[in-house]
């Protein structure tokens, strides 16, 4: 009898594969992550600690809080429209999101004509400074996998931000080189022990260098390039060894430089990123030779995409008066939040929000099992994006978008739907041309 | 819900219209034949007097992507100089996506299409296209120095399997047709090459310009793709490059080529200066040839930024940016960008002269069928100055005052003065509207016969043809009213327009290897989904049709 016959089993862990991974913009699209349900989710591809942790994060959902208390999503839809509406210097930050979230939360800045900022565009900046100033010679991952002869690598180890840079963009054999051949060095910074293991075929050269200096090793190559008699030592890389490596450059056929700005360590560090598109712009009188400014976290790649087609310009923009206003210092999320009265900070990728100050309202969108210094005005916890919902984010290069699929479902609303949600409930007003 | 236009001069170059006096009659965003005496309409305007035409096409407008992004950022101080616009829509070279579609609305525009969309760059260039309001977008794949394409012809690929990528590409990046961007240039300079001949093997894929452009207009033709391939031809600003058009025209044998920004590869090396007109040479060959059509990417005088795939020719003109800024991308193995500010400047005889080759273009090239009416925007110009090209092709008087104001060597340089051509408003009709639909396969757009979608642009009949076209009266999408007196009233979304050619799916798993080993990116992940598209409601496909196109 039909009643009788067993319940299928259910297949436990449940796997998914070919996932992709949203949080360093490095955009792996080759995870497989295990999912023993209802929603725990484990990394079993790879080792990459960004990876692992991030996918781990999956506490199960809880409701929206007003002022500490619980309530129903529209409740605190309606709180947040309530405390916006009466703001005078709001600031909409964070913006760890996917590009409908930025869309949605861009949308809605506009209305309550707020500063916008990205969490993470610290080091984003340090390199928009100087596209802004100067432009540069840039180049995207696939380009330095299969047409890369010489990566250098300028500073600290940008796998300690992007684990797997070196496993997935450098270890490959160049396809579109003849014959391929690659080596790796390090200027200003010495690679990490996963960095070694990564590249043990491939001859690596480590130049240790102060890493507060590595503008000046940057500059003291450049002119080795421009002049091999005026070579001179610089960061306390010594002359012969800055000589040996601008003839190498000389002679590299696609050279490309590599950074992670978020890493430097000295004041003005956009002025060190300048030296280095200096240095790039400079190898081309020789040779090809390219950039590749390693940002990313938590799509700040994307989400200043988006604010820059939607606005004209980039983040750190403000909305108030009808005019976006574009102004790098003065409307850094850190500086504004010094004067902003309301601030809407979302969060979806990471349950860590910073402390605002006291006497401000803050309208937290961020994971469930945020823990918050003071607890904000209102705090509506949403999904992780690649994680609870489809996404688009960007890759760090700035040139490739990928769609993350939604692999599990703890019931909780996107980004994106609260931000439109809190818009509509906003007092209308007529649209805008 | 009926809505009436009673008594307009109708321009209708595809229904064989062109002035006569008339009604138009819409329902549910469609024109239908007149439903008679009994039928009441809920709506009527009364254009008597006034000029109807369809919504404006543009075929070759930059309007979105990375390197409009990257235009952008590197134009930031233009967006504060030009921030005193009436509604907080800011930019002009670089506008934003808000104002690129009120801007192209306010000047009766339904239709701009992003001619250069990198297959890496692909969903960028949607997710951004969505955000343009008012009118439809697409975008034009290109290929040509994309290292797997290079492989494949390399390998003796037969025309069969180059088809079936080409077809796969345009499917999984949602285009609507093939652009080749200097073939094989591009990728040349990857390999420090700052030339390639035509007949010159490339540095690694040993493979010719000539044959990747042959094979691609051929891959074209087999997939029945309305449009032709879209070339950005060979040798871009240099002097003595007509050669190099010429040779293109007579490489492809007869088959249908779209020569893009024809103005830039119409120079020659004669006079002092070795630089000089070649636009009759060009206007020849396109009058004698029906196989080919051209646009035109028109200079105006002025700030702008260029902004082009063409890195080899990028680089080349970077010692000229203005202001002294410039980006150069090579990008994931498919090609490059390049965007460079310039200054065009009347006073200047090279600026002067190219903008007087574009004129001639325009008024040598018989058919308004096959020339279109660009400036490459922002390359050229940004499209906003479309008006006051306009009336510089329908009135010699004002065309001759401007070239007065020129470099004063113009005249002995250009035959533009001798040139007495003016456009008239069916032949203006024909090249901004009914000429950019049917080369773009928009079967239902360009037109106002029945079951045409009702995007419909009217106008008062003004003697000062910039004043005419720059501010219509009204601006239907779809049959709404969207432009009333060059004010926007309702901001619509507009869709996305697509082919999707039929192509043996064997090649998808020569491309999944590929993309596994070189690409670091899945294939299922390169395919953009059609949920993807403006939320899963944007596309609208058009029909292929090997054998006829």
């Amino acid at each position: 009898m039909a009643s009788e016959r067993p319940t299928p089993p259910v297949a436990r862990p449940v796997v998914h594969r070919d996932v992709v991974c949203p949080f360093c913009g490095l955009g792996c699209d080759d995870l497989t992550v295990e999912e023993e349900p209802p929603s725990t989710l484990a990394v079993r591809s790879t080792d990459c600690p960004v990876a692992r942790d991030r996918f781990s994060r999956t506490p199960s959902a809880e409701p929206p809080r007003v002022a500490g208390v619980a309530v129903p999503l529209a409740e605190a839809v309606e709180a947040a429209a309530a405390v916006l509406a009466a703001a005078q210097a709001p600031l909409v930050a964070g913006l760890g999101t996917d590009v409908d979230g930025a869309r949605a939360a861009l949308s809605l800045a506009e209305r309550l004509g707020a500063v916008v900022d990205h969490a993470l565009s610290d080091g984003l900046y340090r390199n928009l400074a100087v596209l802004q100033r100067t432009g540069w010679i840039a180049t995207t991952l696939a380009e330095l996998r299969n047409r890369c002869d010489l990566l250098l690598v300028a500073g600290p180890d940008p796998a300690a931000l992007h684990p797997r840079l070196f496993e997935r963009w450098v270890a490959p054999t160049p396809a579109f080189q003849t014959p391929p051949s690659r080596e790796v060095a390090f200027l200003c910074g010495e690679p990490l022990d996963a960095t070694r293991t990564a590249l043990s075929r491939i001859p690596v050269t480590v130049l240790p260098g102060d890493p507060a200096k590595i503008g000046d090793a940057a500059a003291a190559l450049a002119a080795a390039l421009a002049e091999p008699s005026r070579v001179s030592g610089a960061a306390g890389i010594a002359a012969g060894d800055i000589a040996v490596l601008a003839e190498r450059l000389r002679k590299a056929r696609y050279a490309v430089v590599a950074w992670a700005a978020a890493a430097f360590a000295s004041p003005h560090a956009d002025l060190t990123v300048e030296r280095l598109v200096g240095l790039v712009r400079d190898a081309n009188r020789h040779t090809r030779c390219a950039g590749l400014p390693l940002a990313g976290y938590d799509n700040v790649v994307g989400v200043n995409q988006v604010c820059t087609w939607r606005f004209g310009v980039p983040l750190r923009t403000s909305l108030a008066g009808g005019v976006p206003l574009h102004d790098p210092h003065r409307f850094a999320w850190m500086r504004y939040a010094d004067v902003a009265d309301t601030v809407v900070w979302v969060s979806a990728f990471r349950p860590e929000v910073p402390t605002f100050s006291a006497g401000q309202t803050v309208v937290a969108l961020a994971p469930p099992g945020t823990v918050f210094t003071d607890e904000p005005a209102v705090f509506i916890p949403i999904g992780t994006p690649g994680i609870d919902h489809p996404a688009q984010v960007f890759r760090s290069d700035t040139v490739v978008a990928l769609r993350a699929r939604g692999l599990i479902d703890r019931g909780l609303p996107d980004g994106a739907t609260v931000l439109k949600a809190i818009a509509t409930a906003l007092p209308q007003e007529a649209p805008a041309c | 819900m009926l809505t009436k236009l009673a008594g307009g001069r109708i321009y209708d170059p595809a229904n064989g219209r062109d002035g006569a006096v008339g009604d138009l009659f819409v329902r549910d965003g469609r024109i239908v034949a007149d439903p008679g005496p009994s039928s009441a309409p809920d709506e009527v305007h009364d254009l008597t007097g006034r000029v109807v035409m369809a919504g404006a096409i543009d075929i070759h407008s930059h309007i979105a992507g990375g390197k409009v992004n990257i235009a952008r950022l590197l134009m930031a101080e233009e967006h504060r100089a030009a921030a005193e616009g009436p509604c907080g829509c800011v930019g002009l070279a670089t506008p934003s996506t808000h104002a690129t579609g009120c801007r192209y609305a306010q000047m009766g525009y339904t239709a701009a299409f992003e001619p250069a969309m990198l297959p890496s760059n692909a969903r960028h260039a949607h997710l951004e296209m969505a955000d343009i309001p008012l009118i439809d977008t697409g975008g034009y794949l290109v290929l040509g120095n994309d290292d797997l394409l290079l492989e494949l012809l390399a390998s003796g690929a037969g025309e069969e399997a180059v088809a079936d990528y080409v077809g796969f590409m345009l499917n999984a990046t949602r285009s609507l047709a093939v652009k080749a961007v200097n073939p094989g240039g591009i990728n040349a300079f990857k390999y420090n090459q700052r030339r390639l001949d035509v007949d010159e093997n490339g540095p690694f894929h040993a493979i010719t310009p000539r044959r990747i452009l042959t094979a691609l207009a051929g891959a074209v033709q087999r997939l029945g793709i309305p449009h032709p391939l879209h070339l950005h031809g060979f040798n871009l600003g240099v002097p003595g490059n007509v050669e190099a058009t010429l040779d293109s025209i007579a490489a492809v044998d007869g088959l249908r080529l779209h020569l893009t920004h024809v103005q830039f590869h119409a120079y020659g090396m004669e006079g002092d200066r070795k630089f000089s007109s070649a636009a009759a040479r060009v206007a020849e060959a396109v009058n004698r040839r029906p196989n080919i059509s051209v646009d035109v990417g028109q200079i105006m005088f002025g700030q702008t930024v260029t902004a082009s795939a063409d890195t080899m020719a990028q680089m080349n003109n970077a010692g000229l940016a203005h202001p002294k800024k410039w980006v150069m991308m090579d990008i994931e193995c498919d090609a490059g960008c390049g965007v460079v500010p310039f200054r065009y400047r009347d006073k200047a005889f090279v600026n002067a002269l190219q903008w007087a080759i574009g004129l001639e273009l325009f008024l040598l090239i018989e058919d308004p069928w096959r020339i279109f009416l660009t400036t490459d925007h922002p390359n050229g110009a940004p499209f906003t100055s479309y008006p006051e090209l306009i009336r510089l092709l329908m009135d010699r008087d004002h065309r001759l005052a401007r070239m007065a104001e020129l470099h004063p060597a113009l005249p002995e340089h250009t035959i533009l003065g001798s040139l007495t051509r003016e456009y008239s408003l069916g032949e203006i009709a024909t090249m901004t509207r009914a000429a950019p639909a049917r080369i773009l396969g928009l079967t239902d757009r360009g037109h106002l016969g029945p079951r045409a979608v009702a995007d419909i642009t009217v106008y008062t009949d003004r003697p000062d043809r910039r004043a005419m076209f720059e501010k219509p009266d009204l601006v239907f999408k779809d049959g709404r009213l969207i432009v009333c007196d060059g004010v926007v009233v309702a901001v619509l979304q507009g869709r996305t327009h697509v082919v999707e050619p039929a192509y043996d799916p064997k090649i998808e798993s020569w491309m999944a290897r590929r993309f596994d080993e070189r690409m670091g990116q899945r294939l299922t992940h390169f395919r953009i989904a059609e949920e993807e598209i403006r939320g899963g409601t944007g596309l609208i496909r058009h029909a292929c049709q090997p054998g006829v196109f």
